[in-house]
């Protein structure tokens, strides 16, 4: 396994350490992910106030938003945010946690403009609406699509199907 | 337009008939049919829609360059735009957003035109039958006349459907097929009408055809 230290020489276990000093107030269940990811579970409502912190995290700054991503446990739902850090070479992943009654998480397309199309897919695929988004319109389906299809209770309809 | 039309397609393209080569020699004149012209251009000379969509693209492509060289069938010319095309070769998955982009740019190309169902996708949705995105065969959208199958079709396969698709070119008509014997009505308002109810009281009996393939080719060829 390699070595995971950036240009900032930080291990990933100094990174963790330093993440919870920065930010420990707001993060949970903070682990590290060998060799080179830091995991951590953020507040609904914390999301958008740790994103910008994490940006300007000085050293380690996370500057790069490399994807959004949505995950259906029929319970809950879950956003997932993978974000990079250049200074110091290492990963963070960041869970947050969305009811299902209420689908809704505060938008980071400010912070990383590279999330703004991730949170449409995400809106797209399993209706989680990103509060704050300039454009939250569907990416991949048509405009007038029917339900979220990624979604584990989607249930096809024949609205969609035009041609068939 | 389909090769499931009931048309008897292998039938007609027993009967296509192209003269001997011997005749292009002196005196260098022939003696055709203007069917026949029109037919042999056209089928040696079709432009294919650039339209891949998914992996059957790439064999697509390969089909163009040097190894394969669909040129050899005078086929090679690839065009961007749907106004300079006469054949669209639909390469991959078609789903429900790309539909209706599908049959705007199939309604933009110039008639007469052609669609090859290339690969599993699309002719049937192939290994995406089931998704919720897919559109399940091309045929739902554009008239299909030609079905490859394959996953992806390797060129070859390609070039027999192009080769297919060359046999019913040959078999289309210019002029409208008339029962050989038929007597044309000349009036000085028009061009020739056939058919009953063009024809006066006075006038010489009229064979109409029967329906539009009434005609076999064979006779109109003469």
């Amino acid at each position: 396994m390699l070595p995971a230290i950036g240009s900032a020489g930080l291990a990933i276990d100094d990174v963790a350490d330093r993440l919870v000093a920065a930010l420990g107030a707001d993060l949970a269940d903070v682990r590290v992910q060998e060799p080179d990811t830091v995991v951590a579970a953020v507040e609904r409502g914390r999301l958008h106030d740790v994103a910008v912190a994490l940006r300007g995290l000085d050293g380690l700054a996370y500057e790069s938003c490399n994807f959004v991503a949505a995950v259906d446990h029929v319970s809950r739902f879950e956003c997932v945010y993978h974000l990079y850090s250049f200074a110091s070479n290492t990963y963070l992943e960041l869970h947050v946690e969305v009811p299902r009654a209420d689908p809704s998480v505060a938008t980071v397309s400010d912070v990383w403009p590279a999330a703004d199309w991730h949170e449409r897919e995400a809106w797209d695929m399993m209706g989680i609406r990103f509060e704050g988004h300039p454009d939250l319109r569907r990416i991949l389906l048509r405009d007038d699509w029917v339900g979220h299809p990624l979604r584990k209770d989607y249930v096809d309809t024949i609205d969609n199907h035009p041609h068939v | 337009m389909g090769l499931s039309d009931g048309i008897g397609f292998k039938a007609l393209t027993d009967r296509v008939q192209y003269p001997n080569l011997s005749q292009f020699e002196r005196p260098n004149v022939i003696t055709t049919t203007v069917d026949f012209i029109f037919s042999w251009a056209r089928s040696h000379s079709v432009f294919p829609f650039t339209y891949g969509l998914a992996c059957c693209a790439i064999e697509m492509l390969s089909s163009g360059f040097a190894r394969f060289d669909v040129a050899r069938y005078g086929m090679e010319v690839f065009r961007p735009t749907p106004r300079q095309c006469d054949l669209m070769i639909v390469a991959g998955t078609v789903n429900e957003k790309m539909a209706p982009v599908l049959k705007r740019l199939y309604e933009q190309m110039s008639e007469p035109k052609w669609v090859i169902a290339m690969g599993a996708c699309a002719t049937s949705g192939g290994p995406f039958y089931d998704g919720y995105n897919v559109v399940n065969g091309v045929d739902k959208v554009v008239p299909v006349d030609v079905y490859i199958p394959g996953c992806p079709p390797r060129p070859e396969a390609l070039f027999q459907g192009l080769l297919e698709l060359q046999k019913k070119i040959q078999t289309m008509h210019i002029v409208p097929p008339v029962p050989t014997g038929a007597v044309r009505p000349q009036t000085a308002a028009g061009p020739a009408v056939t058919g009953p109810a063009a024809a006066g009281p006075d006038a010489p009996a009229v064979v109409a055809p029967d329906a539009p393939g009434g005609a076999t080719p064979d006779k109109v060829r003469g």
